[in-house]
């Protein structure tokens, strides 16, 4: 089992590398069609043709792009991200504390909202067709066709200014103790929860109740074994892979589709930077900011294919 | 004065109202007394805001203030010639010191500068304050100033003001305090011109910019681009006294509505630039005032008198009677802004013509001027953006007057992104947003010569270059004026640039903050607030 | 939000009873609603879109103005109408596209196999390793902001998630013994899909476009937010939301009335296919 295991994942690496160059190569495409360049938006107003010419001879902008492309390719390899264009800074430093904010935010709203996701998924599952199931499956819907930048406003309206209970910014400052850290990042993670939550009670409400209706579960609940027996012993194994693949894709929402949570709450994370990064056309930022979204998502997809072939009798 | 409410508001109101508070008013009492003389709501509680700063009592040292501005990103920086947005310029006020600097009335303050000289307006020597020192420690010296002028014309230095710049052609050191400019033809205006932000003084060889090393009020902490920065009293600052803030960290929240939240529950003391529409939640609110300054700052109809339609002049007259400002001034900007005469020399500005009245809104009298144009009927694309600030609602009301009397406008909303460079000056009928600038030369020099880098609606007038070169080389008041007032009637009545209003800035504070003052180089205090303010606890 | 529903293929929930229940009807009557909202919309409104018909903004909801009006003082039913056609028909059309060409893709992989489906899937998979607003951000910046080019973005957008879920069904179907049939009496690709793959994964592909219809509406208002959706003076819901979001602290009709219909339409099409007929629903099951 364990060489199969690593026959597995060597197989998986190879294609996750295949694919960070497919996207590097789809994401350098894409800047392509960009109009303007960075020499054009950093002299804003002031680009009168002498001085565009001038800042991009500076830049070596002029080097013809695949060039460039080849070479940010070539750093990366060598683990060397490169300079912005926009600030003239390593970008490993730009986006190192950025992705740290960013990660600290993701995790906090993992914990917070996978429990509670699969535990009201399983529960409805469980009661199906009850009251319960069918206000849970209601609010879901209810939450999730709210814009999220409305959840995140109102949520700012009534705990911070009104009731003063939370602050309406989130940044990440010194944080000192444990109940200061629950304040700053209540909101953030509220309002996410909210929008990912949804996918995740429906998807493993869904998984649960196709495994209940398989034909050896019947056989369990006829020998007499009691409901969340049957569920937590016989239904949720079979039912895991769905729920672990549905978890990992809302996660990796969680990196690169905050962007409007991170503007409302002034929380600098990495969504922010690669917004700013389209902005200025700054492109190797661009590019490495597409490589962190591609790998983090292929992680998450690829732990939780290895969670379902692990905990499929069948596949093991 | 740049704080003007309503025609009808004169300084001796502001007198009653400042001894109103001196005899101990409560702001109910004030407001009462403001509405009874028929003051709507929102204008009497600006009065309010600017009576209680200008009665400055003491200030008081020490506090951390946490103010936001509306933009950042990545591009954010601290060198001073690269400096393009508000958050730039707040930043390289705190770090740096200019040579000059405006005050609230507009007049001219030496600060690093002692004095500047000068016989024929070409040649300046410029007398350095003695005894200033960097961050670092090190001290002033003409080597910097030097250093920090000169870099504008170095194309890869990527300057904002290269333009302006260019006329200096000669720097020298005469001693360590003192600079000899020679510039390529006269200028009165040298020392107003380098009180703008690009022309902050740097230490000599200065490259890398991720910390400041300048002779500010404040030493630069942490600088994260697109995140925020820390500033810290500099002890050392050779102004007396130095800052009252101990410590000033500032940020940006571009989403309008979080930055009025984060002011309302407390987060930050300062939000810069809140939206017309914000007012009436902020005004609900105790604890909260706002500073209103209509420093010129003006976003304008284009029309390219080279290309079709702006070509006929009948077509570019007609739009100026077309333009609605009062609903412009009402409409789209809910009253924060004052009606413009086509002329981008704002009332503020003691340059300034006064008998030049703006055009009334005439849909008939465009209809005719149209229909001698021979261009009624026709569709006509207009270029609008957000990077061109409440252009699409002008558009929208442009658009609307047109409908009435058959003239059809097409409104091309294009993104943000590349405006400037893609559209702007480009497109044959679209709008442009233009900065305040401190003097008339500067202005015109940027926007209308015939040779300007932004000459928007490619205007050419021999007779316009002849006078703004003659009122540049002259040190005789009376009669700069004099030129520049028949200038403003040329660019209003010949140039294709429709100006209807002059955009005000309304920033929300804290009523803990004291000290905050218009003045005309922009909002927050010409972005320069931190060095001034101090915070009540 | 990347949504992947593969592994949850045939699963809906068995209610037996009636064929088609009163929650299924009323979530019908207005799906309906809206569409004919959306259709007859320049003919029913009261005022022009763009027209600034009162003095006051964030007006409260009155005779004159049913659902108040916005933050330049236009009528609010009048462009939640208007509303209605960008919004439905945007996400309608960018639905059709991303299954369309999704269904169609996952089928021809799972019967094609071999390199093609592993050169189709590792690019799908690349597709959608890049947040789709990111996605959205870049492509707007590039072409520019039209409603053809939102209704393709989009599109694209939900089009792996639709592949996956598409070609994981066929894969199972595939295997089955009358496609093997099929396939030795020699029938072309395009036979074996739409006579033999299509017929049975036809119920969970519908269960699934419905659910993408939902998101696309979500999606499309995220993008509002970043200033990439439907362009000013036009407006689909989710943009009114946003441009009359300082609107909120007065609770003015102004941002809840477009909210409410972005929830009634969402709800109401979840609900209906929550309810479809049996019929419907076990076609392949």
């Amino acid at each position: 089992m364990n060489l199969h295991l690593c026959y597995l994942l060597g197989g998986r690496l190879f294609v996750a590398l295949l694919t960070l160059l497919i996207v590097s190569f789809v994401v350098f495409c894409a800047t392509q069609i960009l109009p303007g360049d960075v020499a054009e938006v950093l002299l804003g107003q002031a680009a009168t043709p002498e001085a565009v010419a001038g800042l991009r001879a500076a830049m070596h902008l002029n080097d013809p792009a695949i060039l460039r492309f080849f070479r940010w390719l070539g750093g990366m390899l060598t683990g060397d991200l490169g300079m912005s264009y926009a600030n003239n800074r390593p970008i490993a430093e730009l986006i190192a504390g950025r992705l740290g904010n960013s990660l600290q935010l993701a995790a906090a709203t993992a914990l917070f909202s996978v429990p509670i996701a699969l535990a009201l998924g399983i529960t409805s599952a469980m009661l199906r067709g009850s009251l319960y199931d069918r206000s849970v499956t209601m609010a879901t819907i209810t939450v999730i066709s709210v814009p999220e930048f409305m959840i995140a406003t109102a949520g700012v309206l009534i705990f911070a200014v009104w009731l003063k209970w939370l602050p309406a910014l989130s940044f990440a400052r010194n944080i000192t103790s444990f109940g200061e850290m629950l304040r700053i990042y209540a909101m953030p993670v509220f309002t996410l929860s909210f929008v990912i939550s949804a996918q995740m009670i429906r998807m493993s409400r869904a998984a649960v109740v196709e495994a209940l209706n398989t034909p050896y579960v019947e056989m369990a609940q006829l020998k007499g074994a009691s409901r969340p027996r049957v569920v937590l012993r016989h239904a949720l194994p079979n039912a895991l892979g769905p729920i672990v693949n549905a978890v990992a894709l809302s996660l990796s929402y969680l990196l690169g589709g905050v962007i409007i949570v991170e503007t409302i709450f002034n929380y600098p994370g990495i969504a922010k930077l690669m917004v700013d990064a389209v902005a200025t056309r700054d492109l190797p930022l661009i590019q490495s900011c597409a490589m962190i979204f591609c790998v983090v998502y292929l992680l998450l997809i690829t732990t939780a294919d290895v969670i379902a072939i692990l905990s499929n009798p069948k596949l093991r | 004065m740049t704080d003007k409410i309503s025609s009808s508001w004169t300084s001796a109101d502001d007198a009653i109202v400042e001894n109103a508070i001196r005899r101990g008013a409560s702001r109910r009492d004030l407001l009462q007394m403001l509405m009874a003389g028929g003051l709507a709501a929102s204008a009497s509680s600006l009065v309010l805001a600017r009576a209680t700063s200008a009665l400055a009592q003491t200030p008081v040292k020490g506090g951390n203030l946490k103010a936001a501005g509306w933009s950042s990103s990545t591009a954010d920086t601290l060198d001073p010639a690269k400096a393009s947005l508000s958050t730039d310029y707040v930043r390289c006020c705190a770090f740096y010191n200019r040579l000059t600097f405006l005050d609230g009335n507009g007049t001219l303050q030496m600060e690093l500068a002692d004095k500047f000289e000068t016989k024929d307006a070409k040649v300046w020597t410029v007398t350095l304050k003695k005894g200033v020192t960097f961050h670092d420690g090190k001290p002033l010296t003409s080597d910097d100033v030097i250093f920090s002028l000169k870099r504008h014309l170095d194309p890869a230095v990527g300057s904002k003001s290269n333009s302006l710049a260019k006329q200096m052609v000669e720097f020298k050191a005469v001693d360590p305090l003192t600079v000899e400019i020679t510039l390529a033809a006269p200028n009165g205006d040298l020392p107003t011109i380098l009180s703008t932000h690009h022309f902050m003084i740097i230490a000599d060889g200065t490259t890398n910019f991720a910390k400041a090393n300048g002779t500010g009020a404040f030493t630069c902490e942490t600088f994260e681009p697109g995140v925020r920065s820390i500033a810290v009293k500099n002890k050392n600052y050779f102004k007396s006294g130095g800052a009252n803030l101990d410590s000033f960290e500032f940020f940006a929240i571009t989403d309008d509505t979080a930055r009025v939240n984060a002011l309302l529950s407390g987060d930050i003391q300062l939000a810069a630039a809140i939206n017309p529409r914000s007012m009436r939640l902020v005004e609900s609110q105790p604890g909260v005032v706002l500073s209103k300054t209509t420093t010129g700052n003006y976003t304008n109809l284009n029309m390219r008198m080279d290309m079709a339609p702006g070509n006929k002049a009948d077509f570019v007259e007609g739009v100026k009677y077309l333009l609605n400002r009062e609903q412009i001034q009402k409409s789209a900007l809910r009253g924060l802004a004052e009606i413009a005469n086509d002329q981008p020399i704002p009332p503020m500005n003691k340059y300034h013509n006064k008998d030049l009245k703006p055009r009334a809104f005439d849909p008939e009298r465009a209809k005719a001027l149209f229909q001698k144009a021979g261009v009624l009927g026709q569709t006509i694309p207009i270029v609008a953006s957000d990077a061109a600030g409440s252009s699409v609602d002008m558009a929208v009301l442009v658009q609307q007057a047109g409908n009435a009397i058959g003239m059809k406008f097409d409104i091309q909303r294009v993104p943000s992104d590349g405006y400037w460079s893609n559209y702007w000056l480009k497109a044959p009928v679209h709008f442009g947003n233009i900065n305040p600038r401190p003097t008339p030369d500067i202005l015109f020099s940027l926007l209308y010569a015939s040779t300007a880098p932004w000459n928007e609606s490619q205007y050419k007038s021999e007779k316009f270059d002849k006078m703004l070169l003659e009122a540049r080389g002259s040190l005789d008041e009376a009669k700069r004026k004099q030129i520049y007032d028949e200038m403003q009637v040329m660019v209003a009545n010949e140039a294709g640039t429709a100006i209807p209003v002059y955009i005000s800035n309304v920033d929300a504070i804290s009523n803990k903050l004291k000290g905050l003052l218009p003045n005309p180089l922009g909002g927050m205090m010409g972005y320069a607030f931190a060095e001034y303010v101090w915070l009540e606890r | 939000m990347a949504i992947d529903a593969a592994n949850t293929t045939t699963i809906t929930p068995r209610r037996s009873g009636y064929r088609f229940n009163v929650t299924g009807w009323i979530s019908l009557v207005i799906i309906l609603a809206w569409a004919a909202i959306a259709i007859l919309a320049p003919y029913v409104t009261p005022y022009g879109i763009s027209d600034i018909v009162d003095t006051d903004y964030f007006g409260p909801m009155s005779a004159q103005f049913p659902l108040g009006t916005d933050y330049l003082g236009r009528d609010m039913l009048s462009r939640i109408m208007f509303g209605a056609r960008y919004t439905v028909g945007i996400s309608l059309a960018a639905t059709l596209i991303a299954c369309t060409v999704g269904v169609t893709l996952g089928m021809a992989a799972a019967v094609t196999g071999g390199w093609f489906d592993a050169a189709l899937s590792r690019f799908i998979d690349a597709l959608s390793s890049i947040p789709s607003k990111l996605f959205a951000l870049v492509a707007v910046a590039g072409v520019g902001s039209s409603i053809p080019v939102l209704m393709l973005i989009l599109g694209i957008i939900y089009t792996p998630g639709s592949y996956r879920f598409a070609r994981a069904l066929a894969v199972n179907v595939n295997t089955t013994d009358f496609v093997t049939v099929a396939r030795i009496r020699g029938e072309k690709l395009s036979y074996l899909i739409r006579a033999e793959i299509l017929p049975n994964i036809i119920g969970p592909v519908l269960a699934d476009v419905g659910l993408r219809f939902v998101f696309i509406v979500l999606l499309l208002s995220g993008l509002s937010f970043l200033g990439l959706g439907v362009q000013p003076p036009e407006a689909d819901w989710g943009s009114l939301v946003r441009e009359n979001i300082g609107g909120l602290p007065f609770g003015a009709p102004a941002v809840m009335a477009p909210s409410f219909a972005i929830a009634s339409l969402t709800i109401a099409v979840n609900m209906l296919i929550d309810n479809l007929p049996q019929k419907i629903r076990d076609r392949s099951e």
